[in-house]
């Protein structure tokens, strides 16, 4: 695994925008960078990411069983025990999920590292199956990669062949929060990748989701049969609708029972259950008024992209990051650091679509943490 | 030479976020009819399909009943289209179905209103290709009958789909049940405004 330094395609910027690649720029901050690219061997890609990305999920699979039949790890997990039946049942009448990703620590020796399951609302979705898969097209064609690079990215071609085979409602609905054009860059993905699958694929802002009859109802007042929601569950259980989940019919993707591996709260158990697997940190409900000390990371149960993280690194600096996430339990996750190439350090999000490996996208920050406005670069796979 | 195996998707194209592309929408004008079937009762039904499911499609036609039924405030309006003593109140509805729970629709709005007594059920489509249910094109629902017409079996939003008891073959999209009555919106999306610092923060992650 090392980092390359590469001429950026002139003219990118005004082809991601034909494709509706709006946010490759944020607050002036370049999102999409391709002023570089990672570049591993095949052995890395297979042994170290892809095999170990389909046994973590194995892995958190089986604890889905163990989660639900046990009233106190619901309870760390602090799911609303009027929602206790609804996961289970997700779980039991096996309720197609289409997605997740891990995100993972990997310098290109050893065994990686699970860092996170993001497991409900996972994004980098566009910029991974597709961005970065024309980009190596055109960089071969241009001579600036060489011609027998791969990459490891089946992402579109896995989530087509779910959203043809899965069970779903059809048509299909999408939704998004209103002002969120990342978000919603996300759902338009997935929506034409629906859409190729032969899916009747229709979005419908998240704020204007109407109830009728306790039934989810699109803007006409049609009952909604399946919804995918770019939403954490854990707002929605929270929110003046939280009772539509229970009474209305629709078959909900992501479904009920991620919101229990989507939570951070699954490490601590994973550990537990694997202690000492290689591709695990070691992690900890926190204890009340626990010390923190050197060599460990805090996160809240329920955070994305890094929000309220803090660590204090071994040589005793202390690193955080704001956000809205404070109010719920914490866990806490021994450090293992994000490899630095040249100034930057970097994190592997590794995909999973139904139960195969489907692909990576790597992120960059100047910091420790990864953020929402952490770079993203593309790779190869070169022998 | 044995063929590389590549590791990268064989194809990654879009067809809707791209602005130039031009794309015809799946099936349609051409959307085929499915079979189905009318009943009044679960043995009527049983003679055609799984009695079970037979059973599950009729409770959830009367589940659905006082959800989609067309509703009068007027007892007198509502005879006028469906007949004389062929209306109801939910309550009333809920009882002849022999449950005590009275539908949240008649609670939300506990002025009362009348609408048709449920004359039968429209079968969800049974068995279909892939032997998945969420597939089924058609769901399970309550059929009426009008004043005029009194021989025909219609949806809550008056589609005709049956000539009497028996097969009926319908275009999924037609027998599509629409719930009748007060559409709440906004319920989703308070965390988000809550939590949200710039108005472009997204919530996936």
């Amino acid at each position: 695994m090392k980092k390359i330094a590469c001429d950026e395609r002139p003219g990118w910027r005004s082809y991601a925008e034909s494709v509706g690649f709006e946010f490759h720029t944020f607050d002036g901050e370049p999102y999409w960078d391709e002023t570089g690219y990672y570049q591993f061997n095949l052995r890395q890609i297979e042994q170290d990411l892809e095999e170990p990305t389909e046994e973590l999920h194995q892995m958190a699979l089986g604890l889905v069983d163990d989660v639900i039949r046990d009233e106190e790890k619901l309870q760390q997990l602090a799911i609303p025990e009027k929602f206790w039946d609804f996961v289970a049942n997700s779980w039991r009448n096996k309720a197609p999920s289409l997605y997740g990703r891990l995100d993972l620590v990997y310098d290109g020796t050893g065994p990686a590292k699970l860092l996170e399951l993001n497991y409900d609302t996972p994004t980098s979705l566009f910029e991974t199956g597709f961005f970065q898969w024309v980009w190596l097209e055109d960089q071969i064609m241009r001579g600036k990669v060489p011609q027998g690079a791969d990459q490891f990215n089946s992402l579109q071609d896995q989530l087509e062949t779910a959203f043809a085979n899965l069970p779903l409602a059809n048509p299909l609905y999408f939704a998004s929060v209103a002002n969120s054009i990342e978000d919603k860059g996300t759902v338009m993905y997935l929506m034409d990748i629906a859409r190729q699958a032969g899916v009747d694929s229709r979005f419908i802002e998240l704020e204007q989701l109407g109830e009728a009859g306790g039934q989810l109802v699109d803007l006409e007042g049609y009952a909604i049969g399946g919804l995918f929601k770019l939403y954490p569950w854990e707002f929605m259980l929270q929110e003046d609708f939280a009772s539509v989940i229970l009474s209305s019919q629709t078959q909900w993707l992501e479904p009920g029972w991620k919101m229990l591996l989507s939570n951070k709260g699954i490490l601590p158990l994973l550990w537990q259950k694997y202690q000492g697997h290689p591709n695990l940190l070691e992690s900890h409900f926190e204890q009340p008024g626990q010390s923190f000390a050197a060599g460990w990371v805090r996160k809240p149960l329920f955070s994305r992209e890094g929000a309220n993280v803090e660590m204090v690194t071994s040589s005793g600096e202390k690193i955080s990051e704001p956000g809205p996430y404070a109010d719920s339990a914490f866990i806490r996750q021994k450090l293992q650091p994000l490899p630095k190439f040249g100034d930057s350090y970097s994190m592997i999000g590794s995909w999973v679509v139904g139960n195969s490996a489907a692909g990576i996208g790597i992120r960059e920050d100047n910091s420790l943490i990864t953020k929402d406005s952490s770079r993203f670069l593309p790779h190869i796979i070169l022998d | 030479m044995k063929q590389k195996v590549l590791k990268r998707s064989k194809k990654a194209a879009l067809v809707l976020m791209v602005p130039t592309a031009t794309f015809l929408m799946a099936g349609c004008g051409q959307e085929e009819a499915v079979q189905t079937a009318a009943f009044e009762t679960v043995d009527q039904c049983a003679a055609y399909y799984n009695p079970e499911q037979c059973k599950a499609d009729l409770g959830q036609a009367l589940a659905m009943h006082s959800q989609v039924a067309p509703k009068y405030t007027d007892k007198a309006a509502c005879e006028t289209d469906f007949g004389v003593g062929q209306c109801e109140t939910p309550a009333q509805a809920a009882a002849a179905a022999g449950t005590e729970q009275v539908p949240q629709q008649a609670q939300a709005s506990s002025g009362g209103f009348f609408m048709p007594m449920m004359m039968g059920f429209l079968a969800g489509q049974m068995l279909n290709r892939s032997g998945s249910q969420l597939k089924q094109p058609v769901q399970a629902q309550p059929l009426y009958k009008s004043r005029d017409d009194r021989s025909t079996f219609r949806t809550a939003n008056n589609t005709p789909v049956a000539k009497g008891v028996g097969p009926a073959y319908v275009k999924p999209s037609s027998v599509q049940p629409k719930p009748a009555g007060v559409v709440n919106r906004g319920g989703f999306g308070a965390q988000a405004q809550k939590r949200s610092s710039s108005s472009a923060t997204g919530f996936g992650g």
